[in-house]
């Protein structure tokens, strides 16, 4: 199959499923599926941060980057300076043979 | 801007806002893009059908997966063309629960709506999702609107990079900017951890999705974790709602 084609078939379904929830906003929830909704982003950036660090080949490393880079994130709430601690953290480890 | 103004009154300082509040998550994602660019042309894509990809898909982990089966095989099958649209479709599924997450918070007329959910992704979700609220203009389609467009332009633009030049550059699994992505989400979720529950409800979806990641592809993970995890919180903090009313 075309190249073309495979593109515009992974867009089709892409799009509707970003563009149905945004849809869905006016929906009248019962208070299970709001409470639910509100716990989504908690799940969802776990879900995305512990295998992304414990699955990694170089999971040592990271642990230590993500410790320091929580750490900082959880005294300063700064994303660029948890990110910019953490990473530092990650290449001191690496350098230390972690 | 005088002619817009009565119906926008403020668009483009929350708009730029929400651009910036994603700076910080570039380096994680120039070289991410330019991966893809480089496994994509080496699996006989064109530079256009690269880009294009880029430009419409728009989604790091199928575009990845797509670029994967095009070198292992050059151009798919038609079975083969299915398999990788519903591979595609299963990873993307998680952004029916980032939209709908969003939409309670953010109701959006359906221009605005058809607009926001071609550049909707993980990280300008969680963004508009934790810092759209503290904006100064609070949560707004135009903070979210920025945000996403600071990652679907640097997306783009490093799709460009890699596709013209990613023969000469340095193999960014060597700088090590693969742990940018898990900080830039923790930096998201540690705002979020107030209470047990919610200390609760992440330590069960992320070692969840460590354990699932064993078996099943990325975004289907997400989704599963994400799912059981909402709705763990929900139990434990609407169970005793029915028999208290």
């Amino acid at each position: 199959m075309s190249g073309w084609l495979v593109i515009g078939l992974m867009w089709a379904v892409t799009y509707p499923a970003r563009l149905l929830g945004l849809s869905l906003g006016r929906l009248n929830l019962p208070p299970f599926w709001q409470a639910f909704l509100r716990f989504v982003p908690v799940s969802v950036f776990a879900a995305l941060v512990v295998p992304d660090v414990l699955g990694s080949p170089e999971w040592a490393r990271r642990l230590v980057g993500a410790a320091v880079g929580g750490a900082l994130l959880w005294r300063t709430r700064n994303l660029a300076l948890g990110i910019l601690g953490g990473f530092a953290a990650y290449w001191a480890a690496r350098l230390a043979g972690l | 801007m005088t002619a817009s103004a009565p119906f926008w009154p403020a668009f483009w300082p929350p708009f730029w806002r929400g651009f910036r509040a994603l700076l910080p998550l570039w380096p994680g994602m120039v070289p991410f893009a330019v991966a893809y660019a480089v496994t994509a042309q080496a699996g006989g894509l064109s530079l256009w059908e690269t880009q294009l990809m880029s430009l419409t898909v728009f989604a790091g982990a199928s575009q990845f997966a797509a670029a994967g089966q095009f070198v292992s095989g050059g151009l798919p099958t038609v079975a083969g063309a299915l398999g990788l649209v519903a591979t595609t479709f299963l990873l993307n599924a998680r952004h029916v629960l980032y939209g709908l997450s969003l939409s309670r918070s953010l109701p959006l007329p359906w221009g605005q709506r058809l607009l926001a959910a071609q550049f909707l992704t993980d990280e300008a979700y969680g963004v508009t999702v934790v810092a759209g609220p503290r904006d100064p203009g609070g949560l707004s389609f135009a903070f979210l609107l920025g945000a996403e467009l600071s990652l679907y332009g640097v997306w783009n633009a490093s799709t460009l990079l890699g596709s013209l030049a990613g023969a000469v550059l340095p193999d960014p699994q060597a700088l090590g900017v693969g742990v940018i992505f898990p900080l830039a989400f923790l930096g998201l979720l540690v705002p979020l951890l107030e209470g047990r529950v919610t200390l609760l409800v992440a330590l069960v979806s992320g070692l969840g999705a460590w354990g699932l990641g064993r078996a099943l592809p990325g975004g289907l993970v997400i989704l599963l974790a994400g799912v059981g995890g909402a709705a763990l919180g929900a139990w434990i903090t609407t169970r005793h709602a029915g028999s208290r009313a």
